[in-house]
């Protein structure tokens, strides 16, 4: 596996492309802020949004046990599982009682957090991923690069290649209408005869009992209201209060995400229809120590619109997949490491820190003051590359010590252009500062 | 123990963080008919609906959702639009089928209410009803493809509006 | 009023005249300026590589140069930001400024004695703006303000342009410039290209090391435009 350093120089030495999918996505930053700038509330509703997030988290043990009464006076069937394998397990026993072998999915970060596609393929059943970006993704063996827009990495040449191979397009095709239609009735096939529907949940409401899912394309609601079965996955974070706490959360999530004003369908699922079953399962996998630690609780006010990604000046120009898990961009960084450190310690460090993305998070998660508890954290395991620890040891000493420190700067000063090299990663593509006669103590001493 | 006990037995609860209440100081000032443009959907009169979709556009209620598959144009009763955001409430008993706005080839809304924004949208639903409701704003629409908007992608291919408030 | 110079270690190794110029700024407009001659660094390339718990040393430096003053102003956004959020003294924290900040908040300049008349392209430098708020941000909806435009705005001649991303990072942040090399090139590279189609002559910002960074591309290029810290152009006659 590629570190993010490693597979962002292998995007970025196509430069023209790291160009386009740079200033694509900046294109979804301006949209977002063209909605935010013109409600004069949008400040206040972020700080509200993010009041009932840290107030809902401070009592999450009683909202999840209120949300599990109410839906199963619902008649919904409420499962828990502690990690991804008991989920996938569970999702499974769901689908081979139903006795399908092939199913809808609509889009849900947390089944790919789980890998459940790969695990239901195992046991001989086949997840037809219905949403346009993640179909295409599916065709192509690929993760999503993105959690709002998963093909954003690709361009329309190569959707056409792609539906060209999986679904008889004219080849050269690439009109996305075209593509797009294609798409609709090879999916539409699948909705009518799918049993079995597997969707996310963008917000669950304890007082009601309800959960609420959120698409531009319908593709959810095409699979769970034709489908005998609607499994419903989740986090146990997406728990908010009450129904009236969604107004905010609505308002800013599209805007924050797309710039649109609010996504094309809001399903609110309060009761299964008559002969149908409800399921959903509540998924901790990390979430609970997530909680427990005071500098990283506040990841979990997460709403998943990706507004972080795309302001992000180093996920615009190295891609989602540098990120190599499920969830890229900033968010990604500061919940991976939770679920494995060694795995993931290149993502904190992969980033200036220049806190944009906290300034662009609809619900006011500090992602960039995590990014940094993370990097001590990370490095306080022990999880240094090689020769840092020493070297950040040595460094520590030298510049505490004055007499050291002038010396060293001195010798680094007379001697700099040892460092002229390609062996130099500064070097690389910058010239060496130019070093000066004298340091400005030195100036100084004489003055 | 249980799962659900294992999970809840690790989620302490933190310090006392207040509820901050109903949202206060939303904007007023929003346009139905200009939100209802932007998210793609258009609105006529009712003698201009006639002219566009002659013919049937009304169905009884089922509980076959795939007998609605080959209907081309739907047309149901919603319950109130949003101005903010041109979506309009729609309630499962205004609608043949769950399924029923999302599997037309084109979907007509007839509506009588208007309230300005989101806070003020939850306040008319108050407590829940309903078993299943929905906000539909403007037709289907995907920009996965290269972020070209395409309308059209799984459910109606066009909203048209009537509104007789 | 008395005032100590914080000299970042980096520019007293390489950028000198970066602190020579805010030493004789800050005298020019009053101050009676102290130099801490044994300061060294403020601790954070190691805290922001994850080395936090190995700046107690530096600290402790910092501490000893630094007690009793009641302002300490230093050319760099990211140290002062740093040594304002990770200091363990509550009073040095509290006392710690960065120079535009002073210049505005405490000296409350109004009129300068400067002139630069070039065409200037303006970098915001991320830990200045978005963490000393020395500038409104783009990403938020709040009224535009920049301590930085109204200072360069007391300079004769000079002609300040905003390149189009007005607030994009420089792609610098400290070890990351070579731990992420390509990423960092690249955002530097982009962040060139905005300036050059403004056609300037100078990139001006408040933090040296996105200077030092953009400057090190730029002479790459054989550009012929060049890096000032806006100390230096504060205080340019």
């Amino acid at each position: 596996m590629l570190s993010h350093a490693e597979a962002s120089e292998n995007f970025i030495a196509d430069a023209d492309r790291t160009d386009w999918h740079d200033e694509t996505l900046w294109f979804v930053r301006e949209k977002r802020d063209k909605v935010s700038k013109v409600l004069p509330e949008w400040e206040a509703l972020r700080e509200h949004a993010s009041q009932i997030k840290d107030h809902t988290l401070a009592n999450l043990g009683e909202y999840l046990q209120a949300f599990e009464a109410k839906a199963q006076a619902n008649g919904i069937t409420v499962h828990w599982a502690t990690d991804a394998a008991e989920h996938n397990a569970i999702v499974h026993d769901i689908i081979a009682a139903q006795g399908s072998k092939i199913l809808v999915k609509s889009k849900s970060m947390l089944t790919e957090e789980c890998h459940l596609n790969d695990y239901l393929a195992s046991k001989g059943i086949e997840v037809v991923d219905t949403d346009l970006g993640e179909r295409i993704v599916q065709f192509r063996n690929e993760a999503p690069s993105h959690i709002v827009l998963p093909a954003i990495h690709l361009k329309k040449e190569d959707v056409g290649e792609t539906f060209h191979q999986f679904l008889g397009t004219p080849k050269g095709n690439k009109d996305p209408q075209f593509l797009t239609e294609a798409a609709r009735q090879h999916l539409r096939g699948h909705f009518l005869a799918s049993e079995v529907a597997i969707t996310g949940v963008n917000f669950a409401v304890a007082e009601t009992g309800e959960f609420v899912v959120c698409t531009n394309e319908g593709n959810a609601d095409m699979g769970a209201h034709l489908a005998k079965v609607h499994i419903a996955c989740m986090g146990i974070e997406k728990i908010i209060p009450k129904r009236s706490d969604l107004a905010s959360f609505l308002r800013l999530l599209a805007r924050s995400a797309t710039g649109q004003l609010i996504t094309t369908y809001t399903s609110h699922f309060h009761q299964s229809r008559e002969g149908q079953e409800i399921h959903i399962v509540l998924l901790d996998n990390g979430r609970t120590r997530q909680l427990a630690d005071p500098k990283y609780k506040n990841s979990l006010k997460c709403i998943r619109c990706a507004a972080c990604f795309n302001t992000c000046p180093v996920y615009r120009r190295s891609g989602g997949h540098s990120y190599h898990q499920p969830v890229a961009g900033p968010i990604g960084s500061i919940l991976a490491p939770n679920i494995d450190k060694k795995a993931n310690v290149d993502l904190p460090f992969a980033s200036t820190l220049c806190g944009s993305c906290t300034n662009v998070c609809p619900v006011k998660i500090n992602i960039h003051e995590q990014l940094w508890f993370w990097r001590q954290d990370l490095m306080e395991a022990g999880l240094a590359p090689v020769g840092k620890t020493i070297g950040m040891k040595l460094m520590a000493f030298v510049l505490s010590n004055p007499v050291i420190y002038r010396i060293g700067g001195s010798l680094m000063r007379r001697f700099a252009g040892i460092l002229n090299t390609r062996l130099n990663p500064w070097y690389k593509q910058r010239e060496m500062p130019v070093a000066p006669k004298e340091s400005f103590q030195e100036w100084y001493n004489k003055r | 123990m249980t799962t659900r006990e294992q999970i809840l037995g690790k989620i302490e609860p933190l310090a006392e963080s207040k509820h901050p209440g109903a949202f206060q100081g939303a904007s007023e000032e929003f346009d139905f008919r200009a939100s209802l443009t932007v998210v793609g959907a258009r609105v006529v009169t009712p003698s201009e609906l006639e002219e566009i979709f002659p013919g049937k556009r009304r169905y009884d209620k089922t509980l076959d959702g795939l007998s609605l598959a080959e209907i081309e144009v739907l047309e149901i009763d919603g319950e109130f639009g949003v101005a903010e955001n041109g979506a309009i409430w729609l309630s499962e008993e205004a609608l043949p089928h769950r399924v029923a706005p999302f599997i037309c080839q084109h979907l007509v809304i007839n509506i009588k209410k208007i309230v300005p924004h989101m806070h003020a949208a939850y306040e008319e639903l108050g407590k829940v009803s309903s078993g299943f409701g929905l906000f539909l704003s403007g037709p289907s629409k995907t920009a996965d493809i290269e972020q070209s908007l395409v309308i059209g992608a799984h459910g109606a291919r066009s909203l048209t509006v009537v509104i007789h408030a | 009023m008395r005032v100590a110079l914080f000299v970042p270690c980096y520019i007293d190794q390489f950028y000198p005249q970066v602190a020579v110029a805010s030493l004789e700024l800050l005298e020019k407009l009053g101050c009676d300026v102290v130099v801490p001659t044994d300061q060294t660094c403020c601790g954070q390339p190691m805290a922001n590589s994850g080395f936090a718990s190995s700046t107690e040393g530096c600290d402790a430096n910092f501490s000893q140069n630094f007690e009793g003053f009641d302002y300490i102003v230093g050319p760099s956004g990211s140290c002062v930001l740093h040594v304002k959020e990770h200091h363990p003294s509550e009073k040095i924290r509290n006392s710690v400024y960065e120079i535009c900040e002073f210049l505005t908040d405490v000296l409350k300049v109004s009129s300068l004695n400067a002139h630069f008349p070039h065409r200037v392209g303006l970098h915001q430098s991320c830990h200045g703006q978005r963490g000393l708020h020395l500038s409104s941000m783009s990403e938020r909806n709040e009224k535009h303000f920049s301590k930085i435009e109204d200072l360069l705005a007391l300079v004769g001649g000079i002609e300040v342009v905003l390149p189009v991303r007005v607030d994009e990072c420089c792609g610098f942040g400290g070890t990351f410039c070579v731990t992420e090399e390509a990423v960092s090139v690249k955002m530097g590279q982009d962040r060139i290209k905005e300036h050059n189609a403004n056609a300037v002559s100078y990139i001006v910002g408040v933090d040296t090391s996105c200077l030092m960074h953009m400057e090190g591309i730029l002479r790459r290029q054989g550009s012929k435009v060049q890096v000032k810290h806006i100390v230096e152009i504060l205080n340019h006659a």
